[in-house]
C-alpha cells in the first residue's frame, strides 16, 4: 500500500526523513512524503497529530533540523522567495491582516506575484460576493476564508497548500472552497495537498492520502487503494466472548455479545483466517470509509 | 454567613467588581508599591536629600505617577481588546448576563471613576503638590476633567466598536476636554464661570453616550446607527476607486503596509503631544507669573521641540520590528512570512518607512511649533531673526536644513537601532540586547561623569579618545563584515541589501562629519572634528541593521 516513492524530478514535494520535537512532544517522526505533480493530496489525522507542523516545514515556516524538505527541489528555508512565488497557502487560523480592507488585502498580495490573473480575481470576488471596500475585521470566519483563498488561488499557484480549509465552516462555504480546489485540480499541472478533519471532503477530493498519528505516517497510498486496503466486518461468535476478541490485523474491535464489528487492515482472505483462529465467522463485511478507518487507527484496538 | 445566603461579592454588581479586581491584582499591588516609593521620596526630599539625588527622585516619582495613573485607567477601563479583530469593546461575555444596561454601564463607571478621582487626589495632595507649586490648576478641578475624559474614552470604546470614524470622534472629544479643563487658566475670564456646569454636561452626556451606545451593542447594532455606516461605506466606495490599480514593485507594497501600521504612529504622537504640552506651558507660565513670551518660555519651547521627538522614538524603537503590533505573539504573521520576499527586502522596507516617519514627524513638529508661536503672539521670534547680520530668515531656514536632516538622522537611528533584536521575535533576545544596552549606557555615563571630578582621568580620556574611537569603529566594522560573511552562507541577505545598509550608513556618517566639519570651521575649534566625526560613524547603527536579515530569518524559519 505504500505509496511510490517518485523521482525529485516528477516530485513537486518531497519530504524524506523529516523528524520535529517541540521540547519533549514529538511532532514529526521520520515522516517521508513525496507528492507528484498534479495529484491532490489529503493530508488527514487526529488533532496535534502533526499535519500544520508538516505544512509549516514545507512553507520555511519551520526548519528542518532532522531529514530534508525539498518544494520543487528547493530547500524552502534557503530559497523562500523561489518557493513561495510557486504556492499558494490558506492558513488554518485565517491569519490575514484585519486592519486591511479586502481590496487592500487584494492590492498588496498581488504585488508579490508576476503571474496574478486579475481577471480570475475579480470572477473569484464576485463567485465569492466579497465586498472590496469592507475590512477584513468585519468579514465573518467564512468570508475571511473566502479571502483568504481568493488571494491563494489568483495567481494559479502551482501547488496549492489548504491547512484545514474549512474548519468552522458553514455547508454552502465548504462546497465552494471544494469546488475551487476541483477548478485548480482540473488546470494541468497544479498540485494541492490539503488538511482536514472532515475524511468525507479527502475521499470527494484527494486521489491520495496521507495519515498522520503521533506525528508518524500510519497511512500514505491512493485514497482507493487506502480503503481497499481496509474491511469492516461483522463476526460471529458461537460463543459469546467475555472480553473484545484480540484479533490480529483488526485496528478496532466493538460489539457485545456474539457480535463484534471489526475495523480490519489486511485482504479478505487474511481477515477469514485471523477471525478463525479467534473461533469466529464473517457475517458482513464492506469498504469503510476514511472516516472509520482514522477513527480505528486513533481510537485504539478495541472498545 | 448561612448556606444560600448571597454575600456582597455574589449579587450582579459584587461580580462585576470581583472581576475587575481578580484580573487586576498585580496592578493595584505595583500601584500601591509606586505610591508607597513616592512617598518616601518625599520623605527624603524634605530631609534634606543631596541636590542630585532630589532630581533623580522627583523624576522617579513623576514616572511613578504617570506610570501608575495610566496602568489605573487601563485597570477600570473595562475593556477588552480583541487582537485578532483589532477592536476595543465592552466584554462581549458580559453582554449576555441577566443584568441591566444601566448597571453594566454604572458599576465599572462610577467605580472606576470615583477610584480613579481618589488617587489622583491621594497623589496630587501628598506628592504632586509638594513638588510642583500650580495654585491655578485646582486639583478638584483637573480631577473632574480627567474624569469626564474616561468617562468619555469609555463610553466611546464600549460603543459600537466597529463604527467607522470612532477615532475621529475620540480625537474630538479630547480637543474638547483640552479646551474645558484650560478654561479657568484662560485669559478670558468671561468663560469662568460657565466651566463647571460645562463639565456637568460632559460628565452627565458621558453616561448617556455609555448607555446608549451600550444599548445598541445589545441590540446587535455593533456598527452603529446606519446612516453614518452608509455615509462611511459611500466615502469607503469613492476613496477606494481613487487609489491605484496595483503597487510597482513587491517593495513598494510592503512599504505601503509598514507606512499603514506603524508611519504615522510617530508623527502623530509627537504632533498631538506638542500641541498639548506648548500651550499648556504657556498658560501656567502665564498663571505663575513668569514672563510667558520671554526667553524662558523660548527656552522650554526649544528643548521640548528638540527632545519631545526624540524621547518618543526612542521608546518607539522597541516596537518598530513588529510586522502586526496587535499580534499576541512575536512571531512574524503569516500572510507576511508566505510572501516571496527576502529577509533583506523586508527589513529595507522597514527602515525606508522608519526614515520615512521621522521625516514626517520633524515637519509635523515644525508646523506645530510655527502654529503655536503665531497663535501664542510669539511670532517675534522670527521676525526677529531677520535682523540678525548677517543672516536674515532665508539664511537661517536654510542654515536649519543640515540641522533638520540631523534630527531626522538621529530619530531614525532612534526607531532602527534594536530592530535585530526585535526582529528574532524572541523576548529573551530583546531582554538581553537592552539589557546590554543599559549597562553599556550606564558605563559611559559612569565613565563621563568620573571624568568631570578627576583631571587625571579627563586628560588621559581627551589624550586617547581618537585612539579608542577608532578602535570600536574598526570593531564595529569588523563585526559588521563577519555577520555579512555569515547571512551570505546562509542565504539570507542579497548584494543589494547589502549595498542599502552600508551605502545608508556611510552616507549618514560622511553627513554628520561634514556637518561637524563646518561647525568646528565656524567655531574655531579643528581638534573637536575628529572625534565628532568618528562619534556620529559609531552612533549610527550598522551591526544592528547589518543582523537583522538573520534575525528575521530565524523567526521567519524556526
Amino acid at each position: 500500500m505504500k505509496y511510490p516513492s517518485p523521482s525529485s524530478a516528477e516530485a513537486v514535494i518531497s519530504v524524506s526523513g523529516l523528524s520535529r520535537h517541540f521540547g519533549p512532544k514529538r511532532a514529526l517522526d521520520e515522516v517521508s512524503v513525496f507528492i507528484p505533480r498534479g495529484s491532490v493530496l489529503g493530508l488527514v489525522g487526529e488533532n496535534g497529530a502533526g499535519k500544520t507542523t508538516l505544512i509549516k516545514h514545507l512553507l520555511g515556516s519551520l526548519k528542518a533540523l532532522a531529514g530534508s524538505v525539498r518544494v520543487f527541489g528547493l530547500d524552502p528555508v534557503l530559497d523562500p522567495v523561489g518557493v513561495l512565488g510557486r504556492v499558494g497557502y490558506l492558513s488554518e487560523r485565517r491569519d490575514l491582516p484585519c486592519w486591511m480592507r479586502v481590496g487592500e488585502f487584494i492590492r498588496y498580495t498581488q504585488a508579490f506575484y508576476p503571474g496574478w490573473d486579475a481577471t480570475y480575481a475579480a470572477q473569484l470576488l464576485e463567485q465569492f460576493q466579497l465586498d472590496p471596500v469592507q475590512k477584513i475585521k468585519t468579514l465573518s470566519q467564512g468570508q475571511q476564508a473566502k479571502t483568504g483563498l481568493l488571494a491563494a488561488l489568483a495567481y494559479r499557484p502551482e501547488l496549492l497548500i489548504l491547512d484545514e480549509p474549512s474548519s468552522g465552516l458553514d455547508p454552502v462555504v465548504r462546497r465552494d472552497i471544494l469546488e475551487a480546489i476541483i477548478r485548480m485540480v482540473a488546470d494541468e499541472g497544479r498540485t494541492v495537498l490539503f488538511s482536514s478533519h472532515l475524511l468525507d471532503e479527502v475521499e470527494r477530493v484527494a486521489d491520495h492520502v496521507v495519515m498522520l498519528q503521533q506525528g508518524r505516517v500510519v497511512l500514505n497510498g491512493r485514497t482507493e487503494e487506502v480503503r481497499a486496503g481496509h474491511i469492516s466486518a461483522v463476526l460471529a461468535f458461537a460463543q459469546p466472548p467475555g472480553a473484545a476478541p484480540m484479533l490480529t490485523g483488526a485496528h478496532a474491535v466493538t460489539g457485545y455479545g456474539s457480535e463484534w464489528r471489526v475495523l480490519f487492515g489486511g485482504s479478505r482472505t487474511e481477515l477469514v483466517t485471523a477471525a478463525a483462529r479467534v473461533g469466529a465467522r464473517v457475517v458482513e463485511e464492506r469498504t469503510p470509509t476514511l472516516d472509520e478507518i482514522l477513527v480505528a487507527r486513533a481510537g485504539g484496538k478495541a472498545s | 454567613m448561612g448556606h444560600g445566603s448571597r454575600s456582597g461579592w455574589q449579587t450582579p454588581t459584587g461580580a462585576l467588581l470581583w472581576e475587575i479586581w481578580g484580573q487586576r491584582k498585580v496592578n493595584f499591588a505595583f500601584h500601591a508599591a509606586a505610591l508607597l516609593a513616592s512617598l518616601f521620596s518625599v520623605w527624603c526630599i524634605k530631609h534634606g536629600a543631596d541636590e542630585m539625588v532630589e532630581r533623580v527622585l522627583i523624576m522617579v516619582m513623576l514616572s511613578c505617577f504617570l506610570g501608575a495613573y495610566l496602568d489605573l485607567l487601563t485597570c477600570f477601563g473595562y475593556i477588552d481588546a480583541d487582537a485578532r479583530k483589532i477592536q476595543l469593546g465592552y466584554p462581549a461575555r458580559l453582554l449576555l448576563k441577566p443584568v441591566s444596561t444601566l448597571r453594566l454601564v454604572l458599576v465599572p463607571m462610577l467605580f472606576g471613576g470615583a477610584v480613579v478621582a481618589i488617587v489622583l487626589l491621594i497623589w496630587n495632595h501628598w506628592i504632586l503638590q509638594p513638588l510642583v507649586h500650580l495654585s491655578a490648576l485646582n486639583p478638584f478641578w483637573l480631577g473632574a476633567v480627567i474624569l469626564s475624559f474616561f468617562w468619555w474614552m469609555q463610553a466611546l470604546a464600549w460603543s459600537l466598536p466597529l463604527m467607522p470614524g470612532r477615532s475621529l470622534i475620540m480625537l474630538i472629544v479630547a480637543v474638547i476636554h483640552l479646551g474645558v479643563g484650560l478654561m479657568p487658566l484662560l485669559p478670558a475670564s468671561g468663560l469662568a464661570g460657565w466651566q463647571w456646569p460645562s463639565l456637568a454636561v460632559l460628565l452627565v452626556t458621558a453616561l448617556l453616550t455609555a448607555r446608549i451606545g451600550l444599548g445598541l451593542m445589545r441590540e446587535g447594532k455593533w456598527e452603529g446607527p446606519p446612516r453614518i455606516n452608509l455615509f462611511c461605506s459611500r466615502w469607503d466606495s469613492a476613496r477606494t476607486r481613487n487609489t491605484r490599480e496595483k503597487f510597482g514593485s513587491t517593495f513598494g507594497a510592503q512599504f505601503w503596509l509598514e507606512w499603514r501600521r506603524q508611519g504615522l504612529i510617530l508623527p502623530g504622537v509627537t504632533a498631538g503631544m506638542m500641541f498639548v504640552i506648548l500651550p499648556l506651558i504657556f498658560v501656567v507660565q502665564q498663571q505663575t507669573g513668569e514672563p510667558a513670551r520671554g526667553a524662558d518660555f523660548i527656552k522650554i519651547l526649544v528643548s521640548l521641540t528638540l527632545l519631545i521627538p526624540l524621547m518618543i522614538s526612542s521608546v518607539m524603537g522597541a516596537n518598530i520590528a513588529r510586522f502586526d503590533q496587535l499580534q499576541p505573539s512575536n512571531e512574524l504573521p503569516v500572510y507576511i512570512a508566505v510572501r516571496p520576499m527576502t529577509n533583506g527586502g523586508l527589513v529595507i522596507a522597514k527602515l525606508a518607512m522608519a526614515l520615512a516617519s521621522s521625516t514626517l514627524t520633524w515637519l509635523a513638529v515644525l508646523v506645530v511649533a510655527v502654529f503655536w508661536l503665531m497663535v501664542l503672539q510669539t511670532h517675534w521670534l522670527i521676525t526677529q531673526a531677520a535682523t540678525v547680520p548677517p543672516f536674515g530668515v532665508l539664511a537661517i531656514a536654510i542654515g536649519c536644513v543640515p540641522l533638520l536632516m540631523l534630527l531626522i538622522l538621529y530619530t531614525w537611528k532612534n526607531l532602527v537601532a534594536g530592530i535585530g533584536a526585535g526582529l528574532t521575535g524572541r523576548r529573551w533576545v530583546v531582554g538581553l540586547f537592552t539589557g546590554w544596552k543599559t549597562v553599556a549606557a550606564i558605563a559611559l555615563i559612569g565613565l563621563f561623569s568620573a571624568a568631570k571630578f578627576n583631571d587625571e582621568l579627563r586628560s588621559t580620556l581627551r589624550h586617547w579618545l581618537p585612539e579608542l574611537l577608532i578602535t570600536a569603529l574598526v570593531a564595529k566594522v569588523a563585526i559588521t563584515i563577519a555577520i555579512f560573511i555569515c547571512e551570505s552562507r546562509r542565504k539570507v541577505i542579497t548584494p543589494g541589501c547589502v549595498g542599502w545598509i552600508v551605502g545608508g550608513w556611510l552616507a549618514g556618517g560622511l553627513f554628520v562629519a561634514g556637518y561637524a566639519g563646518l561647525i568646528c570651521r565656524a567655531i574655531h575649534d579643528s581638534d573637536l572634528w575628529l572625534p565628532i566625526a568618528l562619534g556620529g560613524f559609531l552612533i549610527l547603527p550598522l551591526p544592528d541593521l547589518a543582523i537583522a536579515p538573520l534575525a528575521l530569518a530565524w523567526n521567519r524559519h524556526r
